[in-house]
């Protein structure tokens, strides 16, 4: 019985077999992404690192369902990504996927709280945004405008609009490429005890080596190609990280 | 969708001014729809309801004088419902404080039932005939007003070389009326100089001898008659011959009904042209803004796509400001469009007399008015955001690519480029670079520069044939129309009248001419030999040489008749002996008037069989000795008219200045929205995607002005294009208007002066230049110490 269950729980969530997406701009093909294998399973915290251009943000907008792969296949569960038309990508997008950006991307014009809103009000069993706000420990700005925040305080917001979803699947790409180290340590320590307490599967993009240490596992890519996967024998926490 | 809803109401309100210039040209265009629209509406409602209530007729038959039993056989006649016969007689009436002689034309009219006969009358003010007397009429009410008349009060003419004295029982209008002139010849109403005088049958039979006959026969056609009203009319001219037919008019010629039917064609036509062309420039100017829009926030749209909103759903987002831009810009249009059905009213009141003006709401008006704002709003924003939303939500999420070809051609002339300063190198790649954008200016400048000239060249073509017929053919300071065919008696008499310096006699012929198969009715005028009160001239300026022999007439006439010079023709008088007689053509000439047709007094007068006839005088007359002329013309027993030139051309220009001035008011300001929203449009999206840029200039040290003279080069340019392109705009509609307007019985000269060039161009210079200054005031309170702190 154990190990069924065991079985069960080993099955990845999401599985990338030979993907590749290649940019055509006039004559120049730009291969972003080239064959790339990879297996994420349930409840993991993955970090991807890479150089600048080494196809991270592709894979990661391959696995999210924001862009199909050229050739190759990617399936999260039983669903095929790579074959979805752009109804059921948008559905996948809004009932499995939560984003967090290197820049926020919150909108200017809307409060901390409506900005989360934005999201509570897509899904059918949301967390209360106040709620979200509280878990990434900003109840008190809720009435706030993005301008009004610090750049930490705006990604916290930009984490619980992600949260508040009660996604299945964490994607975040450089959520502290615009932060100083203090801040970062927060942030970085908010997505791993989120995964720990939450089991919420969760993939985080990094050209910072400094950062990989905080997951278990760590892929290496370069130029399109995933080099190397590595299991790391102590995972530091975030508040130890530093660079 | 709550947050959504709060982010679309901030960024409304935070873009509020930039919005404003395309609500301003949605609101005119809608504005004009729902005005033009219902102005066309009351008319064609008032016309109908006015044409039913008092029985508007088909048709009207002229003839010298037919017995009534003639006129029971027309009303055997297959497709006649009603006929009725009638007394038209033109004369001349001595009004009390008035020294002029006016033009009166008596009408008979059943004393009972003149509100039930054909082109029955409506009563305005005072009473029906009263039993007491016969010497009563109802005056026509602007007539009435033009001189203070009232019910009781008298009036005076001169019938059959006698004065008679009428009572005032009342004053009335009648749908034949609406447009109340003499014929197709009068451009204008003269209500002070040509009033309708309607007299009780009997008494017009007895006074004019018509016992048993009539003059004029009116009728209408039984619905659904499969029967054309040409037709009928040639069988009742048949019918009518022995007693001499003056004229056929069925209703599309009816002189005051065609004024009315054009004016609502013409409604018709600009009540979708001009909303079309504020529309679409709104829905470009609507794309304009929301592109940037879109391209400002495609982070955002990226962000939405990836939290897994739908295309539709953030399309639908942004169309909101579409929505409330149509709705708010519908809603003013309304308001807009109310206003100026109101005021079109107004203005038609001096023109058309109606009972009353059908003048409503119309809801589903102002409802289509709404939608089709709101379609154009949405249309423009959609469009503007569509390239955004349709990318994959990882793409709106990079950096928009470089735009490529922003190099412009002049980059290519370097010796030329180097010249020209950093700041018009900005200016000249954002004008390149935002192809739509300019396109967008360079339109608007040119419609409103278009719109502009065009009035102008309308208003002086008009002028211009106005002052044509007045000072270069006619040089009379009178003219006296007189019964029948006078003999040329007639001109000796009127010599030896007080005040008379000179006179020449006029024969106004009317006949058939005949050329196999092609055939035209109209009036030949004769002139006398020595003629020089009146000198028809040609478009050139060239007077035409009147032949002893044969005639000569307007090209138009003569390509109707398929005619050349040295051609012979028959021609049969309408009047007199009918017998048919050869002519020929002379010459050919090109004229304004395209049934003008001229012979030599004598010979025509040969043509009818007498000796020299005359039915105008023309007169030249000593100014100190006016008022014993009048006096003199008013005893004047063959005398049926008079019109005094200096009279004629006055109200006639008159009454354009004063329709004219209100509607180049309107027109200005619509021309000023136009070329002023659309400018200041573009230049504050560009401020917008500028803020790096300005801020940083500013903080490098240039002044305000400095920044804006980077906008001013642009939106020159912009305008000095769309000045180039407003030419074969403006040459195009001209080319439309002039033949529109080339008719049998007029061409229109397009008489484009330096001087409308010019004003049109400044004051286009002056919209675009208001728009500049509030781009500069725009830069002058840019918060620039932030606005270097944005990141593109
Ligand atoms: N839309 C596109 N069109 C053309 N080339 C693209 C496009 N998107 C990505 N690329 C190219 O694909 C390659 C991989 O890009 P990607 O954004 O995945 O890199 P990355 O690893 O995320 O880099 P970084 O760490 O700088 O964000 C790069 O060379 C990039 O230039
Ligand atoms: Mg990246």
């Amino acid at each position: 019985m154990v190990a069924e269950t065991g079985a069960v729980l080993d099955m990845p969530l999401l599985r990338v077999e030979r993907a590749s997406r290649v940019y055509r701009m006039g004559d120049v093909e730009v291969a972003a992404l080239s064959g790339a294998d990879l297996a994420i399973r349930r409840g993991e915290f993955l970090v991807i690192l890479g150089p600048s251009g080494s196809g991270k943000t592709t894979l990661l907008n391959v696995i999210g369902g924001m862009d199909r792969p050229t050739s190759g296949r990617v399936w999260y569960g039983d669903m095929e990504l790579s074959a979805m038309g752009a109804v059921a990508q948008t559905a996948y997008r809004r009932d499995s996927v939560g984003f967090i950006f290197q820049f926020y991307n919150l909108v200017p014009t809307l409060t901390a709280y409506e900005n989360v809103q934005v999201a509570t009000e897509l899904v059918s069993s949301p967390l209360d945004p106040s709620e979200a706000l509280r878990l990434v420990g900003l109840a008190d700005r809720a009435g706030h405008f993005p301008s009004q925040l610090s750049g930490g305080e705006q990604q916290r917001v930009a984490i619980a609009r992600a949260l508040a979803k009660r996604p299945e699947l964490l994607l975040a790409d450089e959520p502290t490429g615009a932060l100083d180290l203090q801040t970062a340590r927060g942030v970085l320590g908010l997505l791993q005890e989120l995964n720990r307490s939450q089991g919420l599967t969760s993939v985080l993009i990094t050209h910072n080596p400094a950062i990989a240490g905080i997951a278990k596992r760590t892929v290496r890519m370069v130029s399109g190609r995933i080099a190397e996967i590595r299991e790391n024998k102590h995972v530091i926490a975030a508040k130890d990280v530093t660079w | 969708m709550r947050a959504l809803h709060r982010k679309l109401g901030r960024e409304l309100l935070g873009s509020a001014g930039v919005l404003l210039t395309v609500i301003a040209i949605i609101a005119v265009g809608t504005g004009c729809f729902i005005g033009l629209g219902s102005a066309v509406r009351i008319l064609t409602l008032s016309q109908q309801s006015y044409y039913d209530d008092y029985r508007f007729a088909d048709f009207w038959i002229s003839v010298k004088k037919a017995p009534l039993t003639v006129v029971e056989r027309l009303r055997q006649m297959d497709g006649v419902a009603v006929i009725e016969p009638r007394i038209v007689f033109d004369v001349i009436l001595d009004v009390p404080d008035e020294p002029q002689p006016l033009t009166g034309r008596l009408l008979s009219t059943p004393a009972e039932r003149y509100d039930q006969v054909l082109n029955g009358l409506c009563l305005v003010r005072g009473a029906a005939f009263s039993d007491d007397r016969d010497e009563e009429v109802i005056l026509s009410e602007a007539f009435a007003v033009a001189h203070g008349l009232n019910p009781g009060d008298r009036i005076g003419l001169i019938l059959n070389r006698k004065r008679e004295s009428f009572i005032i029982a009342g004053t009335a209008i009648s749908p034949e009326y609406v447009y109340m002139v003499r014929g197709e010849g009068d451009l204008v109403p003269d209500p002070k100089h040509f009033g309708i005088l309607y007299v009780k049958e009997h008494y017009a039979r007895d006074v004019l001898d018509f016992r048993d006959a009539c003059n004029q026969i009116v009728g209408r056609m039984t619905p659904g008659a499969d029967i054309d009203v040409e037709t009928l009319l040639k069988r009742m001219e048949r019918e009518l011959d022995p007693y001499g037919v003056l004229a056929t008019t069925p209703r599309e010629r009816q002189a005051s009904h065609r004024f009315l039917s054009d004016e609502i064609a013409g409604g018709r036509v600009s009540s979708t042209m001009i909303p079309a062309i504020f529309l679409s420039i709104a829905a470009l100017a609507l794309n304009v803004l929301m592109s940037r829009f879109a391209e400002r926030q495609r982070t955002i749209i990226g962000t939405l796509k990836a939290l897994g909103y739908s295309d539709r759903a953030v399309l639908g987002h942004f169309v909101g400001f579409g929505v409330v831009v149509g709705v708010v810009g519908g809603i003013a249009g309304g308001g807009i469009g109310i206003a100026m059905a109101a005021g079109m009213v107004e203005m038609y009141k001096g023109f058309f007399q109606f009972p009353t003006f059908v003048y409503e709401l119309y809801p589903d008006l102002l409802l289509i008015g709404l939608l089709i704002s709101i379609v154009f709003a949405v249309a423009g924003t959609a469009k503007g955001v569509w390239v955004v939303l349709r990318l994959q939500p990882a793409e709106a999420m990079r950096q928009k690519p470089p735009e490529r070809g922003g190099a412009s051609f002049l980059e290519r002339l370097p010796w030329l480029w180097r010249r020209l300063g950093f700041r018009t190198h900005i200016a000249l790649r954002a004008l390149v670079r935002n192809r739509v954008r300019t396109l967008t200016g360079v339109l608007s400048t040119s419609l409103a520069a278009g719109m502009l000239l065009i009035s102008f060249v309308m208003v002086d073509s008009i002028w211009y044939l106005v002052e044509f017929q007045f000072d270069r053919i006619t040089h009379s300071d009178m003219d006296v129309g007189m019964r029948d065919e006078s003999s040329i008696d007639a001109v000796w008499e009127a010599q030896s009248l007080p005040g008379v310096d000179y006179v020449e006699p006029l024969l106004g012929l009317p006949c058939d001419l005949r050329n196999g198969r092609h055939t035209r009715r109209l009036a030949i005028t004769g002139l006398s030999p020595e003629h020089r009160l009146m000198t028809p001239m040609r478009t050139d300026f060239v007077p035409i040489d009147i032949p002893p022999e044969g005639i000569v007439m307007a090209r138009k006439l003569a390509e109707i008749l398929a005619v050349d010079a040295g051609d012979a023709l028959e021609l049969v008088p309408v009047r007199g002996r009918r017998e048919p007689v050869r002519v020929h053509v002379a010459s050919i000439v090109d004229s304004f008037l395209g049934l003008d047709c001229y012979a030599d007094i004598g010979y025509l007068s040969r043509i009818v069989g007498e000796s020299a006839a005359v039915n105008s005088l023309q007169v030249q007359v000593d100014p100190v000795e006016r008022a014993a002329l009048f006096r003199a013309i008013k005893n004047l027993p063959n005398a049926q008219g008079l019109s005094v030139r200096s009279d004629v051309k006055a109200n006639i220009e008159g009454t354009f200045v004063s329709s004219m001035t209100a509607t180049f008011g309107v027109i200005i300001l619509f021309a000023g929205v136009i070329a002023f929203g659309s400018i200041l449009n573009n230049a504050l999206v560009e401020i917008g995607d500028r803020i790096r840029d300005i801020s940083t200039f500013r903080v490098l040290g240039y002044r305000p002005w400095q920044v804006a003279a980077i906008f001013l080069r642009q939106t020159l340019v912009t305008y000095v294009l769309g000045i180039i392109l407003a030419a074969p705009i403006s040459y195009g509609l001209i080319r439309l208007m002039v033949q529109a307007y080339d008719t049998e019985l007029f061409r229109m000269p397009a008489i484009i002066t330096l001087r409308s060039v010019i004003v049109s161009a400044l004051l286009s210079l002056l919209f675009v230049l208001l728009a500049q200054a509030v781009v500069y005031w725009q830069i002058r309170k840019l918060n620039w110490l932030e606005g270097i702190q944005v990141k593109e």
